[in-house]
C-alpha cells in the first residue's frame, strides 16, 4: 500500500476524477436541458384527483417530489390550468390527502390564446340562445373556422392596419418636414396634396377598422360550454381555442402528431401571453438576423488584421502590439463592449445620424435608440479574435511552395495574397465567421443595452421600404431566456418553454462548433489535396 | 493587361489598406478606452460659471429670487416693495407693495417655497407668495409674476421688533417662529380646521418659548426638569403632561434657572413642523420639539461650534442641517439613531465643508438635490454639496451679500449685496454628488448610523440622496471571482494535467469536447443556475456538503477494484482510461450522497440546516448564492483553464520528460516536478485569462444572485457584481447623467482590469512560447 502510494498513482487518480468531473457537469448539463426540453411537448395525461375534503381536481402532473423533513411522504404539483377560474395554474397536494386518482377518458385539454390551458369535459356547444350538444369530431372543423377568422383577423391588424399607419406615419413626418422648411406656393401644394391623402387613408382606416369589428362580433358567437372538475361550466368562445386534445384517448401515432405539430407551433409560432406560450420565431429571426449582420461587418476586419499579422508585420512592436490588442479584445467583458456600442453607436453614431437625416422625427429618436445594427455592430467587435485566430491559423497552413511558385511567375504580393493564399485558406476563415456567428448567438449582456426587446412588435424585415430596417429593435433567443425565466410575472408557468428555447440556442450554438470542426477538417483535406 | 505600375500601385496600395486594417484592432481597443474615459471624466470636474450678470437695485434688499428658467427675479426691499426684474433686459416688470406700517421696516424674511414670511421691525408678520405663471401665446411663452395671498399677525404682548423669522407652512397649518430684539422666542402656529362645508375655522395659537432657552449648566447631573413653560402662558400649560415624561424626553438632561439667557441669533423649522433649531452666539444649538404646538419641549443641547451659530439652513428633505458659525465654519448636522441618549436620536455632525473666512450669514439649499449655497460676512459665497463634502465653485462680490438664492433648478445663484447690486451667476454643476470618497470611500448618508460602503442609486422620493459607492459592487466581483476560481482552477490544471499526461490517445476525443464547453452561451448557465441548481441546492444542500467525501471514498474504491479484480489492467482495462472508469463511482457516490442527505441532516445538523447554520456559524443561508454563482462561473472558466494549460503541457518538449523517466522518476513525479514547473508560465496565464472571464462574466452573476448590494464573504448569500449592475441599471440611466457616468466608470474599471490581466497573460505567454523554442 505505501509502495502504490509512493508510486503517486492515488494523485493520478484524483486527476481522472477532475476530468471525470468536468465531463459529468457537461453531459450531465446537455441531458437535463434535453429532457426538460423534448419532453414539455409530448402530451401528458390528465389526471382526476378526488381529495379527502371532496375537492375534485383535474390537471396534468407536473412534478412529484419527498415533502422535506417528513418520512416516506410525498407532494405532487398539479397544473389544473383554468388560471381565470382558479387564479393560478399550479398547486400542491400531498398524497395523504388524495382519496382516489383516476384518468377520465374523456377528458379534454383546451390550449387558449389567452389565460393558459383550460381542462374539463365537454358539454356542448351555444351559439344564440340554444346550446346543443356537440361531438368531439364537429369539434376540429368548428375550430377549423375559428382559426381561419383568426387569420382573416390578424391579416388585417398586422398587414392593412400595420400598412395605413405607416403609411400616415410617413406623410406626417413629411409635413412636419415641411413645416421646418420656408413657406412657398411649392410646399403649400404639397401639403395639401398630403393632407388629401392623409384623409383618403383615414377613410380607409375607418372602414378597416369596421370590417374588424364585425369580424370579433362574428367570433363572438359561438361558445364551447365546458364541464369543469368541480361540477362548475365554463363557456369558453370557440375563437379563444387554439387545440384541443384528449390525451387519455390518445395513440402512440396521435401523441407524435400533437408533438409535431406543437414543436412546429414552437419553432414557427408567435409567442403569446407574455412570451409564456406560443413560439419563438421572432427570437429566432432576430438572433439569426442579428448574427448575418455581424458576420458581414467581422469578417473584412479580422481577415485584414489577420493577413497582416501573418504577411506583412514581421516581429515589430506594431505587431506585437496588435497581437495584444486582439487578445485583449478576446478578453475584455462582453458588458464592456455592450457599454461602449450604447455610448458610442447609440448615443453619439446614432444621435448624430438623427440630427443629419431624420431631424424631422425628433424627439423620438430612429437611429439614436437601440437597434439590430448597432447591437451587431457591438458583437462584431467582440467577435473579431475568433476570426483573426482561426484566419491566421488558415493562412499558415498554406504551403511555402505555393506562394514562391506565385513569385517566381512575378505576381506582386497583393497578387499573391488574393489569388493563391486567401483561396487557400478559405476553410480557416470560413472556420472563424462559424465560430464568431455561435459566439455571437450566444452572447447576450451586450445586446440587452443595445436594442434587444423582449417582445418586437415587428420584425427587421418587412414588405416596406426599404425593406431591411436595421434601425429596428429585435428579439434574440439568449434574451428571451433571461427575460421568461427571470422578469416574466409567471415564472413557473413559463419554466418549461425556457428550457425549450434554451434547447434551440444550445441546439444552434453547439451545430455551429460542429460545424466549424468539420468544415476545417473536410475543406483542409480538400484543398491539400487540390493544391498537390 | 495592366501595367507594371500599375500592379506596383495597386500592390503599395493594398499595403497600406491591410497594414491599416491592421491597425484597426489597436485603434478599437484605444477607442473603447479613451470613449469611456471620455464619459467617465466629466464626474470628477466641479462647477463652472458660464455667465455672470449684475443688475442694479436701489435700497437695502431682504430677499431676492428668480423663476424656473431664470427669466425673472424678485427683489423684497425692507420698505415692503417688491420689484420684479426681467433678467434679459434688467427692466423692472412690475412693483407690489407690502402693506407694512409706514414707520417700520422689514428686518427678517424667511422662504417657504414660493411662500415669503417677512418680520417687521414693529413686531408684525406678514406672509405673501411669490408665483411664477406661464402664458403661452402660440409659441411665445411669457412669465407672469404675481404676489398673492397677503396677509399679517401681530405680535401678542408685543415685545419689541423681529430680529429672525422662520416658517413652515401646508394647506391647513402654519408654524412660525421668531425671535425679537429683547431676546424672547415666540411659535406661532396657525390651524385651519376645515368642516365638511368648506369653509375653514382658523385656529391660531402663540406662545412664548424663551423658558426653553435658558442658560444650562451641562456639568450637573439629570434633575427632574422644569416645566418649559414656567413663565408666561401658565393658561394655556398643559396639565396632562406630567413632570417625569418630560424628563424622559429631555435627555441633555437640564435647565437649570440662571438669568443670564443666551442670545438666539438663529433659528429654523423642518417641514415636518415638528423640529425647532435655534442657534445662539455661545455656539450651541437647541433642539426644540414643536410637534405638540401647546406643549414645545426641549429634545437636546449640542455645543456645535466654538465660536457663535451665525446661520442655519435645512438641505432638500430637511434632514441634514447646515450649521454656519461666526468663524466661517460651515457644517453639516443630522439626527442620528443613538442608543445612548434617551431619545433615541442625537445631533450628530457628519459632513464638514471648506470654511470662509468670515462669519456665515446666509445659507440656501438647493430643490434638486443635497447641494447648498453659502455666503459669508467678507464676500465669499461657496457652492457646496453635502454628501460629497466638496466645495464646487468659489464666487466673490464686491460687498456682504444680504440675501442670497440657490435657483429652482440648482443653475444659478442669486446674491443681493450691501452695495445695492443684484448679481447673477449661472452654473453648470452637473455631477455635485460624485468625488473619488463618495465613489469608493465610506460616506454618512441621510438616515444611517455611521459612515457606510452603499450603493443605492435610485429612490422613492425627489430628495432621495443617491448612494453611488462602487465599493460593494466591487467586493461583489471580487467574491464571485474568488468563489468561482476556488472551484474552477483545481479542477481545470488537474483535468488538464490527466488529459496531457496520462490520458490514452484513443480518448483525446475528450478534449474537443471541452473546448465545446466553452463555447456553452452563459445565459443558458445563468438560466440553470438560477432556476435548476439554486432550488436544487436548497433542497439537497446537506447532500452537498458530504459529496465530496463520498466521491474521494467512490475513487478509493474505483482504485480498489482497479488492482484487485483480475480482468483489471489487462486490455481495454489499461492505464490511462481512469477518467472513463471512474464515471460509475461517482455517479454512484452522487446518488449515495442524496439518498443520505436527509438522514445526515437528521443526525449532525439537527434536522434543519438552514436553522444550523444560523445558529453555529451565523450564516444566512438564501436561494441564490455565491456557492451556485461559484459552481456557474467555475463551469464557464474551467475550459479556459483547462484549454491553455492542457496547450502549455503538452507543449514541455518530450526530452524533458523522457530524461525524468530515464532517471528512475515515476510518472506521477515527472508530471509534478518537471511537465508542471515548466508549465507553470502557461498555467499561470491560464489563471489569468480564467480571472479575467469571472470579472466580468454578467449573465451568471445576473441571474444566480440575488443581486443585492451587501458585503460579507458568506457563501451562502448572494452579492452584486459590478457587470450585473451596468446590466441592470444602464437601461433606466438617463444620458449624460451622474449614473450613467458613475455606471461608465464601473464599465471602465472592469476594462483596466481585464485588460492589465490580459496583457500580463499575453506577455507571458509569448515569452513562454519563446523559451520552449529554445529547448
Amino acid at each position: 500500500m505505501k509502495k502504490f502510494l509512493r508510486s503517486g498513482n492515488p494523485y493520478i487518480w484524483l486527476t481522472a476524477g477532475t476530468l471525470t468531473a468536468c465531463l459529468l457537469m457537461i453531459s450531465g448539463l446537455v441531458v437535463l436541458i434535453m429532457i426538460n426540453g423534448f419532453g414539455i411537448f409530448w402530451p401528458h395525461k390528465i389526471v382526476q384527483f378526488t381529495l379527502q375534503d371532496g375537492t375534485v381536481l383535474l390537471g396534468e402532473i407536473a412534478k412529484r417530489e419527498p415533502i422535506p423533513h417528513q418520512k416516506d411522504a410525498y407532494r405532487t404539483k398539479v397544473k389544473v390550468g383554468n388560471r381565470d377560474v382558479y387564479g393560478m395554474d399550479f398547486r400542491w397536494i400531498d398524497d395523504a390527502e388524495v382519496v382516489s386518482q383516476t384518468y377520465p377518458v374523456h377528458a379534454l385539454a383546451f390550449e387558449r390564446r389567452e389565460w393558459g390551458n383550460l381542462y374539463g369535459f365537454l358539454q356542448g356547444l351555444r351559439q344564440g340562445d340554444g346550446v346543443k350538444p356537440l361531438e368531439k369530431e364537429a369539434m376540429a372543423s368548428l375550430l377549423r373556422e375559428s382559426h381561419a377568422l383568426y387569420k382573416k383577423i390578424r391579416n388585417i391588424e398586422k398587414k392593412d392596419i400595420g400598412n395605413i399607419n405607416y403609411r400616415m406615419e410617413k406623410i406626417r413626418l413629411e409635413l412636419k418636414h415641411l413645416t421646418l422648411l420656408q413657406l412657398s406656393e411649392k410646399t403649400r401644394k404639397r401639403a395639401a396634396a398630403l393632407n388629401a391623402r392623409m384623409a383618403h387613408l383615414e377613410k380607409i382606416y375607418r372602414e378597416k377598422e369596421d370590417t374588424l369589428a364585425r369580424f370579433y362580433e362574428k367570433a363572438r358567437e359561438k361558445e364551447v360550454v365546458v364541464l369543469l372538475a368541480d361540477g362548475r361550466e365554463k363557456m369558453v368562445p370557440v375563437f379563444q381555442i387554439i387545440r384541443t386534445s384528449m390525451p387519455n384517448e390518445m395513440g402512440a401515432f396521435a401523441k407524435v402528431r400533437f408533438y409535431v405539430a406543437k414543436s412546429w407551433e414552437f419553432i414557427w409560432g408567435e409567442p403569446r401571453e407574455a412570451n409564456t406560450e406560443g413560439g419563438v420565431f421572432p427570437a429566432i429571426f432576430g438572433t439569426v438576423m442579428m448574427v448575418l449582420i455581424m458576420s458581414i461587418a467581422v469578417v473584412p476586419l479580422g481577415v485584414l488584421t489577420a493577413v497582416y499579422l501573418k504577411e506583412y508585420a514581421g516581429d515589430s512592436f506594431i505587431s506585437r502590439l496588435v497581437r495584444i490588442s486582439v487578445s485583449n479584445l478576446a478578453g475584455v467583458p462582453s458588458i464592456v463592449f455592450g457599454i461602449f456600442g450604447l455610448g458610442f453607436f447609440i448615443y453619439f453614431f446614432g444621435g448624430g445620424i438623427d440630427k443629419l437625416f431624420f431631424s424631422e422625427s425628433l424627439p423620438s429618436p430612429t437611429y439614436g435608440t437601440g437597434g439590430i445594427l448597432w447591437a451587431a455592430l457591438t458583437l462584431s467587435l467582440l467577435t473579431v479574435p475568433v476570426v483573426v485566430v482561426a484566419t491566421e491559423e488558415g493562412l499558415s497552413s498554406v504551403p511555402k511552395a505555393l506562394r514562391e511558385g506565385s513569385y517566381a511567375l512575378g505576381a506582386t504580393k497583393i497578387e499573391t495574397l488574393w489569388k493563391v493564399v486567401i483561396p487557400q485558406a478559405t476553410p480557416g476563415i470560413l472556420t472563424g465567421t462559424i465560430l464568431a456567428m455561435a459566439r455571437a448567438a450566444g452572447e447576450v449582456a451586450p445586446l440587452m443595452i443595445t436594442g434587444v426587446v423582449k417582445l418586437a412588435p415587428s420584425l427587421p424585415i418587412d414588405s416596406h421600404f426599404p425593406y431591411i430596417h436595421l434601425e429596428r429593435k429585435f428579439m434574440h433567443l439568449g434574451f428571451h431566456i433571461y427575460d421568461v425565466g427571470f422578469q416574466s410575472p409567471n415564472v413557473e408557468a413559463a419554466i418549461p418553454m425556457v428550457y425549450t428555447t434554451t434547447l434551440v440556442l444550445l441546439f444552434t450554438v453547439l451545430t455551429l462548433n460542429l460545424t466549424a470542426i468539420i468544415v476545417r477538417n473536410k475543406l483542409k483535406k480538400w484543398y491539400s489535396t487540390r493544391a498537390m | 493587361m495592366k501595367s507594371l505600375k500599375q500592379r506596383n500601385f495597386t500592390d503599395t496600395a493594398a499595403r497600406w489598406v491591410i497594414k491599416l486594417g491592421g491597425a484597426a484592432t489597436v485603434f478599437v481597443i484605444l477607442a473603447l478606452f479613451v470613449f469611456i474615459f471620455l464619459e467617465v471624466y466629466p464626474l470628477l470636474q466641479s462647477a463652472t460659471v458660464t455667465k455672470e450678470d449684475t443688475y442694479s437695485v436701489h435700497g437695502p434688499v431682504m430677499s431676492v429670487g428668480e423663476n424656473d428658467r431664470q427669466e425673472v427675479a424678485y427683489v423684497l426691499y425692507n420698505n415692503g416693495t417688491v420689484e420684479f426684474i426681467s433678467l434679459h433686459s434688467g427692466a423692472t416688470l412690475k412693483r407690489y407693495q407690502v402693506a407694512i406700517p409706514t414707520n417700520s421696516v422689514i428686518t427678517s424674511v424667511d422662504k417657504d417655497r414660493n411662500r415669503l414670511v417677512l418680520g417687521t421691525s414693529d413686531g408684525k408678520i406678514f406672509t405673501i407668495s411669490i408665483t411664477f405663471s406661464e402664458s403661452f401665446e402660440g409659441d411665445r411663452r411669457t412669465v407672469i409674476p404675481e404676489v398673492s395671498d397677503e396677509c399679517w399677525t401681530p405680535l401678542d404682548n408685543q415685545k419689541g421688533g423681529i430680529h429672525g423669522v422662520t416658517s413652515r407652512g401646508d394647506d391647513s397649518t402654519t408654524v412660525t417662529a421668531v425671535y425679537t430684539t429683547d431676546n424672547h422666542v415666540v411659535l406661532i402656529a396657525s390651524e385651519i380646521e376645515k368642516t365638511l362645508l368648506g369653509d375653514g375655522d382658523k385656529k391660531e395659537i402663540q406662545k412664548d418659548i424663551t423658558g426653553l432657552f435658558m442658560k444650562q449648566s451641562l456639568n450637573q447631573p439629570p434633575l427632574p426638569i422644569l416645566h418649559p413653560s414656567q413663565k408666561e402662558n401658565t393658561d394655556e400649560r398643559a396639565e396632562g403632561v406630567p413632570e417625569t415624561v418630560q424628563a424622559a424626553d429631555n435627555p441633555s438632561g437640564i435647565l437649570t434657572e440662571e438669568k443670564s439667557a443666551t442670545e438666539i441669533t438663529s433659528l429654523t423649522l423642518d417641514l415636518f413642523m415638528e423640529n425647532l433649531y435655534a442657534g445662539t452666539s455661545s455656539g450651541e444649538l437647541f433642539h426644540i420639539n414643536v410637534s405638540d404646538r401647546e406643549n414645545p419641549f426641549l429634545v437636546e443641547t449640542v455645543k456645535v461650534s466654538e465660536s457663535a451659530v451665525t446661520a442655519l439652513g435645512f438641505l432638500l428633505g430637511d434632514v441634514s442641517l447646515v450649521v454656519g458659525d461666526a468663524s466661517g465654519g460651515v457644517h453639516v448636522w443630522m439626527q442620528v439613531r443613538d442608543t445612548m441618549s434617551s431619545s433615541g436620536w442625537a445631533l450628530k455632525k457628519v459632513h464638514t465643508l471648506a470654511s470662509h473666512g468670515a462669519p456665515v450669514v446666509k445659507i440656501d439649499a438647493s430643490q434638486r438635490d443635497k447641494g447648498f449655497v453659502t455666503a459669508a460676512t467678507d464676500g465669499t459665497i461657496h457652492l457646496n454639496h453635502a454628501t460629497s463634502e466638496q466645495t464646487l465653485l468659489k464666487l466673490t462680490s464686491a460687498a456682504q451679500a444680504s440675501t442670497l438664492s440657490f435657483s429652482p433648478k440648482a443653475n444659478g445663484i442669486m446674491i443681493a449685496d450691501a452695495k445695492e447690486h443684484l448679481l447673477q451667476w449661472h452654473i453648470t454643476n452637473p455631477h455635485p454628488e460624485t468625488t473619488l470618497k463618495t465613489l469608493f470611500g465610506r460616506v454618512w448618508y441621510e438616515g444611517y448610523e455611521k459612515p457606510e460602503y452603499v450603493w443605492q442609486s435610485t429612490g422613492g422620493t425627489d430628495d432621495f440622496e443617491p448612494k453611488l459607492s462602487l465599493t460593494p459592487l466591487i467586493f461583489g466581483t471580487i467574491k464571485g471571482t474568488i468563489y468561482a476560481l476556488i472551484i474552477a482552477v483545481p479542477i481545470g490544471i488537474f483535468a488538464a494535467l490527466y488529459t496531457s499526461q496520462f490520458l490514452h490517445n484513443s480518448l483525446k476525443i475528450i478534449k474537443p469536447v471541452i473546448e465545446i464547453m466553452a463555447a456553452l452561451p452563459s445565459v443558458i448557465l445563468g438560466f440553470l443556475a438560477g432556476l435548476w441548481l439554486a432550488p436544487l441546492m436548497e433542497r439537497i444542500f446537506p447532500a452537498i456538503i458530504i459529496m465530496p467525501f463520498f466521491i474521494l471514498l467512490s475513487i478509493v474504491l474505483a482504485i480498489f477494484c482497479w488492482k484487485t479484480l483480475p480482468v483489471f489492467g489487462k486490455g481495454w482495462y489499461r492505464h490511462g482510461i481512469e477518467a472513463i472508469f471512474l464515471i460509475p463511482f461517482i455517479v454512484g457516490a452522487i446518488y449515495i450522497s442524496i439518498r443520505l442527505g436527509g438522514g445526515y441532516e437528521a443526525l449532525f445538523l439537527e434536522g434543519d440546516y438552514r436553522e444550523w447554520l444560523s445558529h453555529f456559524l451565523g450564516l444566512q443561508y438564501d436561494q441564490r448564492n455565491a456557492l451556485v454563482v461559484g459552481i456557474a462561473m467555475g463551469f464557464a472558466v474551467i475550459p479556459l483553464i483547462f484549454t491553455i494549460s492542457e496547450d502549455a503541457m503538452s507543449n514541455v518538449p518530450n526530452s524533458l520528460k523522457s530524461a525524468s523517466l530515464a532517471l528512475g522518476a515515476t510518472p506521477w513525479q515527472t508530471a509534478v516536478r518537471v511537465v508542471l514547473p515548466t508549465a507553470s508560465p502557461g498555467i499561470f496565464s491560464a489563471v489569468m485569462i480564467g480571472f479575467g472571464r469571472a470579472v466580468g462574466e454578467t449573465m451568471i452573476v445576473l441571474m444566480a444572485t440575488g443581486n443585492t448590494p451587501i458585503m460579507d464573504w458568506n457563501l451562502f448569500t448572494g452579492f452584486r457584481a459590478l457587470s450585473a449592475n451596468i446590466a441592470v441599471e444602464i437601461p433606466e440611466a438617463p444620458h449624460g447623467g451622474t449614473l450613467y457616468r458613475v455606471l461608465f466608470l464601473a464599465s471602465l474599471l472592469l476594462f483596466v482590469t481585464t485588460f492589465i490581466v490580459n496583457t500580463v497573460a499575453e506577455t507571458v505567454r509569448q515569452r513562454m512560447k519563446l523559451r520552449y523554442s529554445k529547448l
